[in-house]
């Protein structure tokens, strides 16, 4: 009785301070069986929506959740996306997993690589044409050290753990990985009083390495060119850095390297469950292409995990958008900069909202330099436009160090984080559902914690199904791990990271690595071609570049672009005209002229070409 | 692919190694063999010619050789006589040059080291004793001029375009708007609306077009599409693929006025919107670039401050022009033929703009050796652009108090880059007493316009 008395007054604390802010057509009620609060009624703005969440949340501390299902007014909210234009048939229908994995960004794909270490059948499904296309792919490629979560969080768990493990995982992935380092730049110097505080929270979080304040002279020392504003900062040497589309990739390689199915293009509609002994466990997975049962299901969908758990009537929790907009600078850059910094008083006059970071300058592995992120709710959660009043937040960053400019970005992009209220990740059994495990919530710094979450929902997944906890799975032993796992992926070869020698060896085997079809990047025809035939391959345009990097250079595609269409079009025998740049109606070409062509014409243009031909 | 070789497969060691194969670097090459030199030329493609190739309309060789040519005819020509030369020159196509350094320290025959990545060859790495850079430019993309909104499918460049059409006989949209008025988007409207596609308008955010006139007449004009000054592109919206435009008019600063956006229904937004100079290989000299020009600073004889390293045509300034282009790979390449022999004492003048001009080509002259007569005799082709528009300027090359040039001109405007001779006699003998040469542009009966 007492617990519901204490609910019962939250939820009245709740809704006298929502009235006091001004929204008096805001419900207050709890839900989930009395575990979470939902907040219903109407606002006018989306900024107001965001406002009575932050209200509930600062309440929350006994509850599972908050799910805002606030209508605001003056804005359109996308729902989930239907399957739109991603076609209808029976491919997959009938299809039976022990382990089907709703979503391949960084969670998923890492899931499903710790998973194929057991005698398991594991299958991803991802409504996009490939991995790695919303927020695993659309962000700074940061591993944050794990000072920043608040300490006891999951995301305070899971970033320092995740940390340590991202050096032996880089090896076991073939990808490049490094550690800068990054300095938190202070901007008076009163703030080295701050020292004393920061090595505590450090500790409580688990982070690693030797981080300590430096002083003026010392970040003077290790960044040259930083700006003379700064007075000290506090340096965590273990901060890393990884290209965030090639970890997901290579997780998903390796994945389907040890026999995991990936289904691409699959927009999960809903589920089909059966009701036992009061508890509602999913049997079946309603796609577009059809109907897949699975043993175990985890919804590791990002964006859009709260409708996944809604579609599963277990929604504790919802999720609201936070876009982040990155800016790339020239590779030449990279001389200016060697580690990640930031300043926290910056960030304040740039108005970025409290639940962020908010950015600095961060070393890219590739060699750029990285403005960003910003932190903006959005009500569409697919929005990656970006727009001048946050670019230009973005551009105070350049002001750290004195050598940046402006005119040295060659790309911008947004992305947008899955945020929940208690803004802490959900990594748990689902206490409704037997059988679904959430991995939701993940915000940053989730590419960080992605490894440390994998090893926790993979041992929960094999308890599932050890423990017999579902229906018509027999109890059984511990699940064996696989005799014939392989540990290591083998990442296609890089041209540019080789020397001369292993360069001519390499193109004398195979000479397509000799025909360079980016200059900016300096990547080879080889090299597309193998990522066409990778055991997860590239089908569109912009999934050669998250594999290749061709297309990310200074010219921005301008030169590679219709070699890479090329390339694509006689290795898979897709007509150019329907190639597209990341599914659906991102065609490049509309149609080909030759098809139009007369017969006569065509040989005018055979003449022509005779001329500068050989 | 096939690799194309002309003469002897690749030695090691070059009097003159070239990067680009394009209308400056065929030139130079051309040039380098005439005086003797043995020449290795790289090319990225697996033809020679450059952009010439893509670039099917008329109007190029006026100068040169005079006659209205297509540019495959033009980059032809030059293919012939780079032909013509035999083993002299060494051709590797599909040929990439990675990576550059510089060897003071070794024999003037080493001075350059080249890595080469090739299909046919390996990966090969050459020596020589000039190098002749001679890459061209690459166009500026959207994210360049910070265009904001989706970045959906259907946003190129007019090269690319251009590309897509004449070379791959592939067509990137039906109703496009192009941004900017520079000469290859101006040319490409005209091509795009013969391939029957819709172009709605074309927008430039400065108060003049930055192509030459006579695109404007022919490629705009003509068609009747219309030219929409001060008005410039803020936004692209469209998930998957272009679906429309934002547009908005700027005043004199160039700043956006609020109110005036228009939303436009398209399905393509082709950019053409500058040219960068392409030396990002040069990073490994920390060679100074004029941020005017976006190329090195070189002397009359297109040699860089570092001796034995040239550059050339688009690699150097972006002219208007093939035929300069030529020209200026030519000079290089003559040039450089002599200096791979024997590096000739010299000394230099320094050259400055002031007045109504962006910059001017050379940078500073070197003077020869007096005694060598059959240098001295030679013209020097001065290059440059003007700041802004003009009816009426006049321009004064002068040295200390020696007039070398001087000329009045009507009707410039910065798109148009002008050409001025100097003889280096008169520099050579008027540098004795001052140490700089001005290049002063008046404008002539509008004193405001002075900058």
């Amino acid at each position: 009785m007492n617990s519901r008395n204490r609910t019962v007054k939250t939820l009245h604390i709740i809704s006298r301070e929502l009235r006091k802010k001004g929204f008096p057509k805001v419900k207050t009620e709890t839900c989930y069986d009395g575990k979470s609060i939902r907040l219903s009624g109407k606002v006018q703005t989306w900024q107001q929506k965001i406002e009575a969440g932050y209200i509930a949340a600062s309440h929350s501390q006994k509850f599972k959740g908050i799910v805002n299902d606030i209508a605001a007014e003056s804005v359109h909210e996308p729902l989930f996306p239907s399957p739109g234009s991603r076609e209808f048939d029976e491919t997959l229908d009938g299809l039976s997993y022990d382990v089907v994995i709703i979503g391949a960004g960084v969670i998923g794909c890492f899931i499903a690589r710790e998973l194929a270490r057991y005698e398991l059948s594991v299958a991803v499904l991802e409504k996009e044409t490939d991995a790695a296309m919303h927020a695993s792919g659309r962000n700074d490629g940061m591993i944050h050290p794990g000072f920043a979560p608040k300490p006891g969080t999951l995301r305070a768990k899971y970033n320092s753990k995740g940390n340590s493990m991202y050096p032996a995982i880089a090896e076991e992935l073939d990808i490049e990985y490094r550690q800068p380092g990054s300095i938190l730049l202070f901007s008076s110097s009163w703030m080295r009083l701050l020292a004393p505080v920061l090595r505590y929270r450090c500790k409580r979080n688990g982070v690693a390495g030797n981080y300590r304040y430096l002083t003026r002279m010392q970040v003077q020392n290790l960044e040259p060119h930083v700006t003379y504003r700064q007075k000290g900062g506090f340096y965590f040497p273990t901060a890393g850095i990884v290209s965030p589309f090639q970890v997901t990739i290579a997780c998903a390689e390796h994945a389907v390297q040890n026999g995991a199915v990936f289904h691409r293009s699959t927009c999960v509609t809903g589920f089909k469950s059966l009701k036992r002994k009061n508890k509602r466990q999913i049997t079946g997975i309603i796609t577009n292409h059809g109907i897949i049962s699975a043993n175990v299901v985890i919804n590791a969908a990002g964006i859009w995990a709260d409708y996944i758990a809604g579609m599963a009537d277990d929604q504790f929790f919802s999720i609201h958008g936070r876009k982040g907009t990155d800016a790339i600078l020239d590779k030449k850059t990279s001389r200016y900069q060697k580690h990640i910094m930031a300043m926290p008083s910056l960030l304040k006059t740039a108005g970025n909202h409290i639940h962020s970071k908010g950015g600095g300058i961060v070393v890219c592995i590739e060699g750029n330099t990285l403005l960003g992120p910003t932190a903006e709710e959005v009500p569409d959660r697919e929005d990656y436009s970006t727009h001048k009043n946050e670019f230009r937040k973005l551009e105070q960053h350049l002001s750290l160090n004195t050598r940046l400019k402006k005119s040295d970005i060659i790309n911008y992009y947004s992305g947008v984080r899955a945020a929940t209220w208690k803004e802490d990740f959900i990594v748990e059994k689902s206490e409704r559902v037997p059988n679904l495990v959430h991995a939701a919530g993940i915000q940053s710094p989730g590419l960080a914690s992605a490894p440390a979450i994998a090893i926790d929902i993979c041992k929960m997944v094999l308890e599932i199904l050890s423990t017999g906890r579902v229906e018509k799975v027999e109890k059984t032993d511990p699940i064996p791990l696989k005799q014939n796992f392989i540990p290591c992926r083998q990442h296609p070869p890089v041209l540019k990271l080789l020397s001369n020698d292993e360069k001519k060896a390499l193109i004398r085997k195979n000479p397509l690595y000799g025909n360079i079809i980016c200059r900016c990047e300096e990547i080879s025809e080889g090299e597309v071609r193998d990522a066409l035939h990778s055991s997860l391959p590239a089908v569109t345009i912009d999934g050669i570049k998250r594999r290749t990097r061709a297309g990310t250079g200074r010219c921005h595609g301008g030169f590679c672009l219709s070699k890479v269409l090329e390339i694509i079009s006689s290795e898979t025998g897709i007509p150019k005209s329907q190639i597209t740049r990341k599914g659906g109606d991102s065609r490049i070409i509309i149609r080909e002229i030759s098809q139009t062509l007369s017969s006569e014409n065509k040989k005018d243009t055979e003449e022509r070409e005779g001329l500068y031909g050989d | 692919m096939g690799t194309e070789t002309v003469g002897r497969q690749p030695g090691k060691q070059y009097d003159i190694l070239i990067i680009g194969g394009g209308p400056a670097g065929m030139a130079a090459a051309a040039a380098g063999a005439e005086y003797g030199a043995s020449v290795c030329l790289i090319e990225r493609n697996n033809k020679l010619g450059g952009i010439l190739k893509q670039c099917i309309h008329d109007g190029f060789g006026i100068v040169q050789f005079n006659e209205r040519l297509t540019g495959p005819e033009y980059a032809y020509r030059y293919r012939n006589l780079v032909k013509s030369y035999g083993s002299k020159v060494t051709v590797l196509t599909s040929a990439y040059a990675s990576k550059i350094s510089y060897h003071p320290e070794k024999s003037a025959a080493d001075l350059f080291t080249t890595e080469i990545i090739t299909a046919q060859n390996g990966a090969l790495c050459l020596t020589s004793s000039t190098l002749i850079l001679a890459m061209g430019c690459r166009e500026k993309s959207d994210r360049q001029v910070f265009i904001h909104g989706d970045r959906p499918a259907g946003i190129l460049t007019a090269g690319q375009a251009q590309y897509f059409i004449n070379i791959q006989g592939l067509m990137p949209c039906k109703r496009c708007v192009i941004l900017g008025s520079g000469d290859i988007g101006l040319i490409m409207a005209r091509r795009l609306v013969l391939e029957g596609a819709e172009v709605e308008g074309v927008y430039e955010i400065r108060n003049e077009p930055s192509g030459l006139k006579r695109n404007i007449v022919q490629c705009l004009d003509d068609f009747s599409i219309p030219l929409h000054l001060q008005t410039t592109v803020t936004e692209v919206h469209g998930r998957e693929r272009v679906e429309s435009i934002t547009v908005c008019k700027v005043d004199d600063d160039q700043k956006e006025i609020p109110g005036t956006e228009r939303t436009i229904e398209c399905d393509s937004l082709i950019v053409s919107v500058g040219l960068i100079p392409e030396n990002d290989i040069l990073s490994f000299s920390q060679i100074f670039l004029d941020p005017h020009t976006g190329g090195p600073e070189v002397d009359q004889n297109m040699q860089t401050r570092i001796p034995g390293l040239f550059s050339c045509g688009n690699a150097l300034h972006v002219c208007d022009l093939v035929d300069y282009v030529s020209e200026s790979g030519e000079t290089a390449g003559t040039y450089a033929a002599k200096v791979s022999r024997k590096q000739i004492p010299y000394r230099t003048v320094e050259i400055q703009s002031s007045g109504n001009l962006v910059y001017q080509i050379p940078h500073f002259i070197t003077l020869p050796d007096i005694q060598n007569k059959s240098s001295t005799i030679m013209k020097i082709p001065v290059y440059f652009r003007v700041a802004k528009s003009t009816e009426k300027a006049e321009l004064v090359i002068r040295c200390g108090n020696t007039v070398l040039f001087r000329k009045r001109y009507s009707n410039l405007s910065p798109p148009e880059m002008k050409r001025a001779e100097i003889s280096l006699s008169a520099v050579a003998k008027a540098a004795l007493s001052s140490p700089l040469i001005e290049c002063i542009m008046t404008d002539l009966g509008d004193t405001d316009g002075l900058r």
